[in-house]
């Protein structure tokens, strides 16, 4: 058996004079004393690595820039440029600072300062370990601190001979293992394996700190396609290689999905009891308090959860308890973090495990800079932009709903006659409306508390839509599962497991979000 | 580090000398993009974020030579002007030597003659401030306006774009594009029948090229008034209906549908409809004719040459419902011995006869959907659903109009477009994605009446 050490990713050498270049900028950004300056920077490099039946393909993409911030009390100004020679962002920075200067102030708008947090602040708050551990004592404005991801199985010393080898073995071993599940080749129409590795590493620097960090950021997928029906599978996390394991076990499961759904029946909407698996009931959470639990869309006027928090509405059953947590570290017990963490968001804000609603009850939401200031809320570390070249957004990162106290086994029981839905396909939320849409691609049918082997599509052949009101489907909850909820022993995990997730908030703006947590049994839900 | 250390030419030159390289393809664009997030504070408008960003982008395609017959290797690289340049072409060429497959060659002829295309918005191109600085004023104008609905926020994204295209074959293309992008969303509260305060909002979007079109009051109207009738709404009696969806939907839908047109389905053995198959099978309704048109006037994806170098004209897909061309670039033209043609384009369909007032009578009741909350497509099988945000119930039975939110949509584009009726007015449609060159353009029937379409709430 290999042992491997785990190493952290370390802060990039060649980012050493740049780091120091940044630091010459702030005094510039920050020419009006009230002015609050800082300054992000971001370097992505990714390698995409894939294999179908008929070739082999890389994708190789590097991505770095850095964002100069000035907030000025009404408006955060951000000027973003990948033009990082020292002259070229000290020309910019004052070009820039002359901007927010002349830029008008209306009327009756309300000035709120905002000043930037000391360590002493900082590490005043309950973080995690993993965070803490990692700050040297002692440390100040001037102090350089890096986070590195821990990781076991290096992703920057595979080859790419080794990578596409292996994704062409997965490619064969799926057209081997097929016919095992009463599968022909010839029904394999399409086969794809895609491996992603992106080093994300990024600096902060305002007057008070001067932090980075570097996440190893690994994924694979899967597909398989007969005709135009699709199965797939999808791991990965912040870590090496480690958070990639497909076994032969998970295609032989993927191979099974793809016939089952070669032969699905269509489902007859209506109301019924299912049992939503670990990633969908992620994305249920995600998209009930979830997105109406950010902050900015509640300073934009635009969600009910700002009111029914102010109020003390109940929007829950005793069920209903969601967090959101960018300090997974240890996704579900794998030893990698969860996709959706990260040591802090792109203002600089640590990460903390946040309670969103506690048994029906909503809490304060998650935030940004600006929307905190605004609504007068603490801030959280869920500023984030889908690229240096992106605005700042209140966003999610791992999403979930609190574990249970039940196996599986029992919620098969609990459940009867009705479904499990285990793959999720999208969602959408309705914040102010507080509508709900949960994408399910396919249903399994239950009977008697056992798997019948029949497999559901969507009324049309598509995917499956639940939807409905989301306090009407937070007080249908009846039961959850532990985090193991295989296992009748308590659960070990922390965090429950976080899947691979992703996020378009209006539309138009893609993060990475993880999407896990306990399995959730739902009575009389719409499914259509 | 950080000094840009290499020129484009430097790139070219060296991916030329080296023999190990077969062809290339090398891309620059240079973006300049100005961001404008408004909302309410008390009773002032403001600015809640200001953004302005300049990036530039340049990537390479590189075809290296490999011993097998009949085959090489490829890989698609950005590249960084700040990080050495043999450094980073060495490394691409290693990867892309580790790849595999079938070989197929660029295009030998250079277009002597390329047409112009309308793809930037002259304005935007000279002066991009002053047109943030005019849209500004506009939104300004739009949220003063007095309404029985609570403005709550837009947003306001304009950038240029402006790119150089070279092929190892001598081909040199330039273009610009702009893109705008407005939104605007807006509340309406009240007191419920039980005392209690309810409210609801609409939110609505718009993609422009061009600043002539993007209409940026009546989206501020419209979304007012739907945000005004958001709470004078019924869930959908559960049943399978005729439903209106609008040019966006069309859009989504289409632009995903036709990728069943292309060579690379065919060859990659995805769901393919080929040359002489009916497009929507068994259909009665009006028989669609469908162009892939990259010369439309500020499309969304119009434009001149295709990233492998060819010239892009109008390319007929679709006759009367009758599939008349699959799109082929070089690559998978080669592969499967047809003649390339056009990839790149906007969806151009033909109107149908009827006006929208007509299409809402063709049924007993006829569901118009306002807004999907979101729609999800597959285009492989050409299935879509999508929860209710806003509809109105036409019941030409008792003469009612009434609002409808909630409830799932599940359809079919086999199976419920092929009674499809399409009105006879044309609009265009924009949308782009972030980090995507190709924009998703639409010319076509403002709406299209499905039928026998399942909605369960």
């Amino acid at each position: 058996m290999t042992t491997f050490t785990r190493l952290r990713a370390p802060f990039s050498e060649d980012l050493i004079p740049l780091r120091d270049s940044f630091a010459q900028l702030l005094p510039i950004l920050e020419t009006d004393p009230s002015w609050y300056g800082s300054i992000y920077f971001e370097r992505k490099a990714s390698k995409t690595y894939s294999a179908n039946l008929k070739q082999t393909q890389v994708l190789d993409q590097v991505t770095q820039g850095a964002v100069l911030r000035i907030y000025n009390g009404y408006t955060l100004f951000e000027q973003a440029t990948d033009a990082l020679e020292l002259d070229a962002l000290k020309a910019l920075a004052l070009k820039f600072s002359k901007r927010v200067q002349s830029s008008p102030v209306p009327e009756a708008a309300i000035r709120r300062t905002y000043h930037a947090p000391t360590w002493k602040d900082r590490l005043s708050v309950s973080l995690d370990a993993e965070i803490t551990s990692q700050v040297p004592t002692g440390a100040t404005a001037k102090t350089p601190v890096h986070f590195g991801i821990p990781f076991e199985q290096n992703p920057k010393t595979a080859t790419t001979a080794e990578t596409l080898e292996n994704l062409k073995k997965t490619v064969e071993q799926c057209k081997t293992l097929a016919p095992g599940v009463g599968l022909s080749v010839s029904d394999l129409t399409y086969v794809m394996a895609r491996q992603t590795f992106v080093e994300e590493e990024s600096i902060f620097i305002d007057r008070e700190t001067n932090i980075s960090q570097n996440l190893f950021r690994i994924s694979k997928v899967i597909i398989l396609m007969s005709g135009a029906e699709r199965a797939y599978t999808r791991v990965g996390g912040l870590g090496g290689l480690e958070a990639v394991h497909v076994s032969e076990s998970d295609l032989k499961e993927l191979l099974s999905e793809l016939k089952a759904l070669k032969t699905a029946d269509k489902l007859h909407p209506g109301k019924y009891r299912v049992l939503f698996g670990p990633v969908v009931t992620g994305v249920l959470a995600h998209e009930a308090f979830g997105h109406s639990q950010e902050a900015d869309t509640c300073a934009r006027g635009r969600s009910k959860a700002w009111e029914l928090h102010k109020s003390g509405e109940i929007v829950g059953n005793k069920h209903a308890t969601i967090l959101n947590n960018p300090a997974v570290f240890d996704n579900g017990g794998g030893g990698y973090a969860a996709w959706g963490s990260y040591y802090f968001d792109e203002e600089g804000w640590f990460a903390q495990e946040q309670v969103l609603l506690d048994r029906g009850v909503l809490k304060p939401p998650m935030t940004n800079l600006t929307s905190a200031i605004r609504l007068g809320v603490p801030r959280s570390a869920n500023g984030k932009r889908e690229s240096w070249a992106n605005g700042v957004y209140t966003r999610q990162t791992n999403t979930y709903f609190s574990a249970g106290d039940k196996t599986l086994d029992e919620l098969m029981v609990e459940l009867d006659n009705g479904f499990v839905a285990l793959h999720p396909a999208g969602g959408m939320e309705d914040p102010k409306g507080m509508g709900i849409q949960v994408g399910i691609s396919f249903l399994q049918e239950v009977k008697d508390g056992k798997f019948t082997g029949r497999v559901f599509k969507g009324p049309a052949g598509g995917d499956i839509q639940m939807t409905g009101y989301t306090p009407d489907i937070l007080n249908s909850i009846v039961a959850k599962s532990k985090i193991d909820a295989a296992s009748k022993t308590p659960d070990q995990a922390r965090h429950p497991y976080n899947d691979v997730g992703g996020c378009g908030k209006y539309h138009k703006e893609f993060v990475h979000a993880g999407c896990g947590g306990p399995y959730v049994l739902l009575d009389q839900v719409v499914l259509g | 580090m950080s000094k840009s250390n290499w020129t484009l030419d430097q790139l070219k030159n060296s991916l030329t000398k080296n023999s190990e390289v077969k062809a290339w393809i090398v891309s620059r664009e240079n973006v300049h993009r100005r961001e404008r997030y408004f909302m309410m504070d008390g009773a002032q408008l403001v600015t809640d974020q200001d953004r302005d960003v300049q990036q530039q982008l340049i990537s390479a395609r590189i075809f290296v030579k490999l011993s097998r017959e009949g085959r090489h290797g490829e890989i698609s690289k950005k590249l960084f002007p700040s990080l050495p340049l043999q450094e980073q072409i060495q490394a691409a060429i290693e990867a892309a030597q580790q790849t595999d497959h079938q070989a197929w060659d660029l295009p030998n002829e250079i277009p002597a003659q390329v047409p112009l295309r309308a793809t930037a918005d002259p304005k935007m191109a000279e002066d991009l401030e002053g047109v943030v600085g005019e849209l500004t004023g506009r939104i300004e104008r739009c949220v003063a306006a007095k309404r029985d609905t609570l403005f709550n926020s837009a947003e306001l994204f304009l950038s240029n774009h402006d790119r150089e295209l070279y092929l190892s074959t001598g081909l040199t293309h330039r273009s610009a594009q702009s893109r705008i992008y407005v939104e605007a969303a807006y509340s309406f509260s009240r007191k419920g029948a039980n005392g209690q305060a309810e409210s609801d909002e609409y939110l609505n979007t718009c993609w422009s090229v061009d600043l002539n079109n993007l209409p940026v009051e009546k989206l501020f109207d419209e979304t007012s008034e739907r945000a005004q009738h958001s709470l004078d709404v019924q869930k959908p009696t559960s049943g399978n209906y005729a439903v209106i969806v609008d040019s966006e939907v069309l859009t989504t839908l289409l632009n995903g549908y036709i990728s069943q047109l292309t060579a690379s389905h065919s060859y990659n053995a995805l769901p393919f409809i080929k040359i002489g198959d009916e497009f929507i099978p068994s259909a009665t309704g009006d028989l669609m004719t469908l162009t892939l048109d990259p010369s439309l006037e500020f499309g969304a994806d119009s434009t001149a040459i295709s990233e492998q170098g060819l010239l892009q004209s109008p390319l007929k897909l679709v006759e009367r419902n009758r599939v008349v061309a699959t799109m082929a670039d070089k690559q998978y033209g080669d592969y499967l011995n047809m003649r390339a043609n056009t990839t790149r384009g906007n969806v151009v369909v033909e109107p149908g006869t009827l006006g929208i007032d007509g299409l809402r009578k063709l049924a007993p009741q006829v569901i118009e959907i306002l807004q999907f909350s979101g729609l999800f497509a597959d285009p492989n099988s050409g299935t879509f659903s999508s929860e209710i945000r806003l509809a109105k119930l036409y019941d030409n039975v008792t003469g009612r109009v009434s609002y409808i939110k909630g409830g799932s949509l599940s359809g079919s584009i086999r199976e419920n477009f092929k009674g499809a009726r399409f009105s006879d007015q044309r609009v265009k449609r924009s949308h782009f994605s972030s980090n995507s060159v190709q924009g998703q353009g639409y010319y076509g029937p403002e709406f299209a009446l499905l039928s026998n379409v399942s909605i369960v709430s």
